[in-house]
């Protein structure tokens, strides 16, 4: 994890196409070490799809993405994992059918271990369960170590998202809506949760709710048709005429 | 999760019934009966590995099954027994390798067809194409059995106890893969392939391992049976044969450890009874079959699974 100032996540006019449709036109820009940026704009803007593209879903027609300086453009996905790149998902996909405490002991096991043993139980690897049950408490889920994962909340279901990406120890982290779903009674706990666990990695986050969006991020980028239209701090943000225009404007 | 469950446990002393019944009867029957399960039993519990754990249908599991059989028939007059069934184990992992190179770039049914046209493939090469090896149609006759330890495996009776041996040793060590943390990937693979790569693992590379491992299991059995018949045909490498292994997992409970043996016990034993009063035994079979999958979603282990929970909660 680099706890230095500096870029830790650079994009070089990224495009991806479908067909026609260029859904990402060309993005250029760098993101700089423990900063946490709101990626916002309407929907279709592309939002989604460049962060398929940084964390390898998406094909990229062309451009490039550097992580900590180095060209990861044409990693596949679990290589870029491994290099320091975490996701979560807008769409929940946590394991079904398996516990939390099972659940983040699966992305444990994949962070410590490049070939996954095979000849042991993996109830004896007592260095898997110390890290998942870190990440356990840190997301606030201890209560819940032992309920199966698609029996939490939505809320409980968007923590634990978070905290799979979390055990890869990512120094640079895209959340996709961490917040979606999340009750309007616990949304400020959700919010201190977030800052807290990612406090000094690079986080990317995209979320709908402006006053969330606002209060959670040092820094806004604004995301208009596949291309980026502004970015600076909440207050410049909100008092950015060509940004109310285009977006902000809709809900007036 | 490690603490051993009573279903478990029923199931495992219900097979150690079954390899306990020929050892206590004189009939040849019984003897070759449970032989043969064994063997199918093997072959189910590494088709269960890909089917069950990983989430993969292959339909082309016949081809390592047959590949077995050839490679002990054609190598062990020469090498010997035992190095000759190491290299059916190899040569199904081979072959498990080489079907996964073009069948893993898809995925879903498209994998189960791409492995059934792939399977066939080879079983029309052992059919006609390499007639100078394989003998065609007619087959390699008088595979041989093991000697050593001063042991006459030609003995149906000793050659069972070897076929136990083998059985125990290979349903071993599936039970350590299967809750290992390479066992665990699989299933994590199965139930979300887009999340299980996110975090970190190499999907393809897991789908790949659990194929040759399985591969290898079908390479074994397939040498055992081919062993056990004195016999190798085609037949072995033939599309009906991964569906009976599919079946026999299906019915006895895909995703257990032991209860694709129970599925095979009831499909060699049905067919054994059925096939003494008519020759329209397999259609019978596939009505037991269907109403298997509609009552017994989770095949004969699923059964014993609720009895297990039944008896949980009384002992509460």
């Amino acid at each position: 994890m680099s706890m230095s100032t500096g870029i830790s996540l650079q994009c070089e006019n990224i495009l991806v196409a479908f067909g026609g449709l260029k859904a990402v036109a060309g993005v250029s820009r760098s993101f700089e070490s423990g900063r946490i940026y709101g990626l916002i704009g309407p929907n279709g803007a592309g939002k989604t799809t460049l962060m398929n593209a940084l964390s390898g879903h998406a094909t990229l027609s062309a451009g490039k993405v550097i992580l900590n300086g180095r060209d990861i453009t044409k990693l596949s996905v679990h290589a870029r994992t491994r290099a320091g790149l975490g996701r979560s998902f807008q769409i929940t996909k946590v394991f079904s059918g398996m516990t939390v405490l099972e659940n983040l002991k699966l992305a444990a096991f994949a962070h410590l271990y490049r070939v996954q043993p095979f000849w042991m139980p993996a109830g004896r690897f007592a260095d898997v369960r110390q890290s998942a049950e870190k990440v356990l408490e840190q997301i606030g889920l201890g209560r819940l170590a032992h309920a199966p994962a698609e029996n939490l909340s939505h809320g409980d279901q968007r923590a634990l998202e978070v905290g799979l990406a979390l055990l890869s120890d990512p120094s640079v982290l895209l959340l996709d809506e961490p917040l979606a779903g999340v009750g309007h009674e616990r949304l400020e706990q959700a919010i201190e949760l977030i800052r807290r666990i990612v406090a000094g990695r690079t986080v990317l986050l995209i979320e709908h709710n402006m006053d969330v969006v606002m209060q959670i991020s040092d820094e806004i980028v604004v995301m208009v048709q596949g291309q980026l239209l502004a970015s600076g701090s909440p207050a410049e943000i909100k008092a950015n005429p060509a940004v109310r225009a285009a977006y902000l404007g809709n809900d007036e | 999760m490690s603490m051993l469950r009573l279903d478990q446990i029923i199931m495992a002393a219900i097979i150690a019934a079954m390899m306990v019944v020929p050892m206590m009867s004189a009939s040849e029957e019984s003897l070759n009966l449970v032989s043969l399960i064994l063997i199918w039993g093997l072959f189910a519990v590494g088709f269960d590995l890909i089917f069950g754990m990983a989430g993969m249908l292959s339909f082309g599991h016949a081809a390592m099954f047959g590949t077995g059989g050839y490679a002990l028939a054609l190598l062990a007059p020469q090498f010997g027994f035992l190095p000759a069934l190491l290299v059916a184990a190899l040569a199904g992992a081979m072959l498990a390798f080489l079907l996964s190179v073009f069948a893993l770039r898809v995925s879903g049914l498209f994998f189960s067809l791409l492995t059934l046209a792939l399977a066939q493939l080879i079983y029309i090469l052992a059919s006609t194409k390499l007639r100078a090896f394989t003998g065609g149609l007619d087959g390699i006759p008088g595979v041989p059995r093991p000697v050593m330890f001063g042991v006459d495996f030609y003995n149906n009776r000793n050659f069972f106890y070897f076929l136990i041996a083998v059985f125990v040793i290979g349903v071993a060590i599936m039970a350590v893969l299967r809750v290992s943390p390479f066992g665990n990937a699989l299933k994590a693979v199965q139930a979300n392939d887009v999340r299980a790569e996110q975090i970190g693992y190499n999907v393809q590379r897991l789908r790949q391992c659990a194929f040759m491992i399985s591969g290898a299991y079908a390479g074994v059995s397939g040498a055992l049976l081919a062993s056990l018949m004195f016999y190798v045909s085609p037949q072995m490498l033939h599309w009906s044969t991964s569906g009976d292994v599919l079946i026999m997992t299906l019915l006895g409970g895909k995703g257990t450890l032991l209860g694709p043996v129970l599925g095979v016990a009831v499909f060699e034993v049905l067919k054994e009874e059925l096939s003494q009063f008519t020759q329209h035994w397999y259609g019978i079979l596939g009505i037991v079959f269907i109403l298997c999958t509609i009552f017994l979603p989770n095949g004969i282990a699923g059964l014993f699974a609720v009895l297990g929970r039944i008896g949980k909660g009384a002992s509460k």
